[in-house]
């Protein structure tokens, strides 16, 4: 079984290639790019970049394991990220943290049940003026109470997906 | 955000688009420079502006774009640093967000100067949705003729790429973004060489921060003098000061250069919530060694902060009321730096997990003074002996805290 | 000296002059002052990460990198002050933190750097008593390598000279932070011919040899340097043996060859090929002399050499030269190439000589020379037109005299034997047994390179001499001792040095 991205996506990475001198600095959007197709860069994938960038197999694993947005195992559907630096910290993202957790029934890394959501943990997102912030699929939500958190949950869950 | 006339951010979200950037005076600094002056008469006029560099280590603009050697064949670039990382930052968030042009504009008005045909903008990874937006703003100048190649007919063009980062703070490091640019981990580089000379692709590369492009087309329109006059002689020009934590109004704010950082806690962000007073500032990004409250009237500019002992930075500024134990405020920043180390040099790498041990332990069990005295004894370790300014940006507040508020900390942890 | 600068400098007080580019590291080991460091090496680019080798250099306020800062016109450098001890403890502590306690199991014990520089520069208590970070500690990433992340101090000399010299880059380095760790990928494991150097490079314990793991210990190994005799390239090697303790008394091992340091001709590393040539030193050796196939108890090798000679003055005068075949090898010293033309070229005038050494094999671009035997050009300069052996010119002999076992990389076992059996009268002067050995009339056995002294001439030209390297064993001598001997019962000249 090996690996392909959409024929979409393809074109996305051969012209993101096209914008460096060297064709290995492109690893960081193709790897996105990959991600947000299939949620993860699974093995094969990152063998499939590995060829496609003209770099060895153990370079491209380097970038995966050092840089903290990638994954090498599929996730939830969604990725709520809270952030626990020192402006949301002061701000009760401890308590926060514990809120979403409990309601979800997960801790942070771990993925509920129905394959909705991950929880993650997260140093500073630079929206420290809306403190507490998360952010759900890229998308900043702040400054997020407790019921805040529990709607914008209810929401994702509504949609099922 | 608080619109003070000075119009760096524009506080409609709509007027992040060309039009309404144009219709604000937008691309005629740009338009001077590159058919009126010489690329070093630009360069110039950055350089006698005295604007320091706005990212953390605040190194003039101006004499920056001198290093990079004149009439050398082979590409030059320009690495725009947009991997917005220092805790208690969100300045370079609203730039991109609501002036993107203005972020453009002096990049063409940098590249001109120094004689760069491509650059890249480092956006970090977290702020996918606002790369998005930057892109859809080069799309619109490119269309329009402010980039891409003959730029207001001349034969100087410049092509510029958004690229991601992916979840490093050690990538807003210099060198470390060069080489996670190259598409390698982001670990920092020996200098010498610096990157004026070899840098990205081993070429001449300049890398500036968001809101130090930004701050470039003001300058070109309304002069060094105006802009140096409105800051102070050694450090120019007003800043986008971000205030967080325990204050009424968190923002951006910007302000002059040398505003003393009392004026821009207590009147600009309001100061404490009701019932609440001030313990501690952090001045200038989580990296910024601890203020204590009768330390806030220092002037905010790069040298008095460094006499207080302390530094200017990203101008993060964060604000820890007396509800919060400092033992938290150290856990929390003892943890954000052994997350965030590369793992390169031995004393980071191995430093600042045992200093979160320590601190997770006291929090956890308890200690005594022998453990704080450990605490700054390791953060000697780190100071001053590593590869890169994270060593610092870590061991420097970690010992801050435990000297500032010793006695809270030996109350908190005694058992 | 090739047209660098010189500049001047102070070490510790004391006036230096190094070239221009050179950095404070080398330039103060030039001076004597050994300057700690893990991550630098000079075979491999700068990495600046260990932080070892801080020094203070006047002027500036914080302490410098002396392997990444260049020697300046009167630079003031101080390399022992208080602040620079300091600096050096620090690091120390903090590898020692995250290090196990391995150093009764570990390999490197006794040739750690890690254990060095604690006990020159270390000293103090251990002070952490949080939790270690738990590791694997015996992950193979090939070639018969270990790596114990435990003891990984992350200098990452193994990730850089596999993708600095050897190019193959098997090695990465993943995670980050204390989390760091140096791996492969599982379908990639290091495959290269140099890969025994990971192990030399490595400061610490954290690559191994399974063929060196818990075998014995640093100390007690004799080590002498010697010339690879595995191709023609001549690389310095050390040759690192035990003799008695751990093993029954007397009885000596070679237990490793290491990389010797000749900037001219392999300049830091080896081959794995010369590595592996230890085996031959103790593994497969003709040890007893055979008389007819038999072990000949009560035969030593003077008593060999005058049967053979009396063999030999017993065919007649003119006809000699047509009937006596000598078959040489390329492993031979010049010395003993040089007793060899004296005896059999000059004063026999015998012209049935050949030469048969190892098939060649491919080269590298790195060291490794098709020529898979020491001597090539040392042949040359003895005045041989060298050519291989022809087995119908075996077989029509009346006396051979086959020095070495390279008959077998050229002719089938069977195809030699019969060539052995239509001779009269065959020596075999051989240092490995081999299955024709039943055949030959006498076998006499003798000493491999590394128990030799003499000349090797390498690919270059290069002219190299070494040492007796290992002791060989009771009655095993090298062919230069023969060759006299068999002159001097020939009344011929000995001619050439003394080849001992």
């Amino acid at each position: 079984m090996s690996y392909a991205p959409s024929p979409a996506a393809l074109a996305r990475i051969d012209r993101t290639i096209a914008g460096y001198p060297e064709r290995p600095a492109a690893i960081l959007p193709v790897l996105h790019i990959i991600q947000e197709e299939a949620g993860f860069v699974s093995g094969e994938a990152a063998r499939w970049v590995a060829a496609r960038l003209g770099l060895e197999a153990v370079r491209v694993r380097e970038v995966i394991s050092f840089y903290t947005m990638f994954r090498t195992a599929p996730a939830g559907r969604h990725t709520l990220r809270v952030c626990r630096n020192l402006s949301c910290h002061l701000a009760g993202a401890d308590d926060l943290l514990s809120f979403i957790s409990q309601k979800l029934g997960i801790g942070p890394d771990e993925t509920t049940s129905d394959g909705g959501i991950t929880l993650v943990t997260a140093e500073c997102l630079g929206n420290c003026d809306h403190a507490p912030c998360l952010q759900i699929d890229g998308v900043d939500h702040g400054p997020v109470s407790r019921d805040a958190a529990a709607a914008l949950i209810e929401e994702i869950q509504a949609h099922g997906r | 955000m608080v619109d003070n006339g000075l119009a760096l951010l524009p506080s409609d979200d709509r007027a992040w688009r060309l039009e309404a950037y144009l219709a604000r005076g937008g691309y005629d600094a740009a338009r001077k420079a590159v058919t009126t002056m010489t690329p070093e008469a630009v360069v110039c006029e950055i350089r006698d502006a005295v604007l320091r560099g706005r990212g953390g280590a605040g190194f003039p603009a101006g004499v920056k774009w001198g290093f990079v050697p004149r009439g050398l064949a082979g590409p030059k670039y320009l690495c725009v640093n947009a991997d917005e990382g220092e805790p208690g930052t969100f300045k370079d968030r609203h730039v991109l967000c609501c002036a993107p042009h203005q972020l453009l504009e002096g990049m063409v008005i940098a590249a001109y100067g120094v004689g760069i045909g491509s650059a890249y903008i480092y956006v970090r990874g977290e702020y996918a949705l606002i790369a998005d937006r930057l892109r859809a703003a080069i799309g619109e100048a490119r269309s329009a003729g402010y980039l891409g190649p003959d730029i207001f007919g001349s034969d100087f063009g410049l092509e510029v790429t958004v690229h991601p980062g992916a979840g490093a703070y050690i990538c807003g490091e210099e060198t470390a973004l060069l080489e996670s640019l190259e598409g390698r981990r982001g670990q920092p580089r020996v200098k010498p060489p610096f990157p004026a000379t070899v840098g990205l692709f081993r070429s001449p590369t300049v890398i500036n921060n968001v809101e130090t492009l930004a701050s470039v087309p003001q300058i070109l329109a309304r002069g060094a003098e105006w802009f140096r006059g409105r800051g102070l002689p050694q450090d120019g020009g007003t800043r986008l000061f971000g205030v967080s934590g325990a204050v009424r109004h968190p923002g951006v704010y910007e302000l002059p250069v040398g505003t003393s950082l009392r004026t821009i806690v207590e009147i600009s962000a309001g100061g404490p919530p009701e019932g609440r007073s001030i313990k501690a500032v952090v001045p200038g990004g989580l990296s910024a060694p601890v203020l204590r409250p009768e330390e806030l009237d220092v002037a905010m500019d790069f040298d008095a902060l460094a006499k207080a002992g302390s530094m200017l930075g990203s101008a993060g500024i964060i604000v820890v009321s007396d509800e919060t134990p400092i033992l938290d405020v150290l856990l929390v920043t003892a943890r954000f730096y052994a997350h965030e180390s590369c793992g390169k040099c031995t004393p980071c790498r191995i430093g600042t997990s045992w200093i979160l041990k320590v601190v997770e332990r006291l929090k956890r069990l308890g200690g005594g003074p022998d453990d704080l005295d450990l605490i700054v004894r390791l953060a000697g370790g780190i100071s001053g002996r590593t590869l890169c300014p994270l060593g610092d940006g870590a061991a420097l507040p970690i010992r801050a805290l435990v000297s500032k508020f010793r006695g809270e900390l030996e109350q908190a942890v005694t058992r | 000296m090739n047209g660098a600068k010189p500049v001047a400098l102070t070490i510790d007080g004391r006036k230096v002059v190094a070239d221009e580019g050179t950095n404070i590291l080398e330039a103060a080991a030039m001076a004597g002052v050994d300057i700690p460091h893990f991550c630098y090496h000079p075979g491999l680019q700068v990495e600046g990460s260990c932080r070892m080798c801080l020094v203070e250099i006047e002027g500036l306020p914080k302490l410098e990198l002396s392997c990444s800062t260049p020697v300046r016109e009167g630079q003031i450098v101080r390399t022992a002050s208080d602040r620079v001890r300091q600096a050096r403890r620090d690091v120390l502590e903090f590898l020692l933190a995250e290090h196990p306690l391995d150093c009764p199991i570990c390999d490197k014990a006794g040739e750690c750097r890690l254990q060095d520089y604690y006990d020159l520069h270390g000293g103090f208590p251990g002070r952490m008593s949080e939790p270690r970070r738990r590791r694997a500690k015996k992950v193979p990433i090939g070639r018969g390598l270990i790596l114990d992340r435990e003891r990984c101090i992350l200098c990452t000399r193994c990730v850089r000279f596999l993708r600095q010299v050897t190019g193959t880059g098997e090695l990465g380095v993943f995670e980050r932070g204390l989390g760091t760790e140096i791996g492969i990928c599982e379908e990639a494991p290091v495959a290269n011919g140099y890969s025994g150097n990971l192990v030399d490079i490595c400061p610490v314990g954290a690559i191994t040899a399974e063929d060196f793991r818990f075998k014995t210990r640093a100390w007690f190994l004799d080590r002498k340097p010697s010339v690879c005799p595995h191709c023609s390239r001549g690389c310095a090697v050390v040759v690192e043996s035990v003799k008695g303790y751990p093993l029954s008394k007397g009885e000596r091992r070679v237990y490793r060859i290491t990389a010797g340091e000749a900037p001219a001709v392999n300049g830091f590393w080896i081959c794995d090929l010369g590595r592996d040539g230890r085996h031959e030193i103790d593994e497969g050796r003709q040890t007893r002399i055979l008389k007819g196939g038999e072990p000949a108890a009560g035969l030593f090798w003077p008593q060999a050499v005058a049967e053979i000679a009396s063999m030999i003055r017993s065919l007649p005068g003119p006809d000699r030269d047509g009937r006596i075949t000598v078959v040489l090898n390329s492993r031979l010293t010049c010395e003993e190439l040089a007793l060899a033309k004296a005896l059999f070229a000059t004063g026999l005038g015998l012209d049935r000589i050949s030469f048969a050494d190892p098939r060649p094999g491919p080269s590298d671009d790195l060291l490794l020379t098709a020529e898979r035997a020491p001597n090539g050009r040392g042949v040359l300069e003895a005045g041989f037109a060298p050519r291989l052996p022809l087995l119908h010119e075996l077989a029509t002999s009346k006396v051979a005299l086959i020095f070495g076992t390279g008959l077998a990389a050229h002719f089938p076992e069977e195809a030699v034997a019969g060539a052995l059996a239509e001779i009269p009268f065959k020596v075999l002067f051989e240092a490995h047994a081999m299955p024709y050995d039943r055949l030959a009339d006498l076998v006499i056995p003798v000493a491999v390179p590394a128990e030799k002294s003499g000349t090797y001439v390498n690919i270059d030209g290069l002219r190299q001499s070494f040492g007796r390297a290992v002791e060989p064993g009771p009655g095993i001598v090298p062919e230069g001792q023969i060759l006299i001997a068999l002159a001097r019962r020939l009344g011929c000249d000995p001619g050439g040095s003394d080849g001992r």
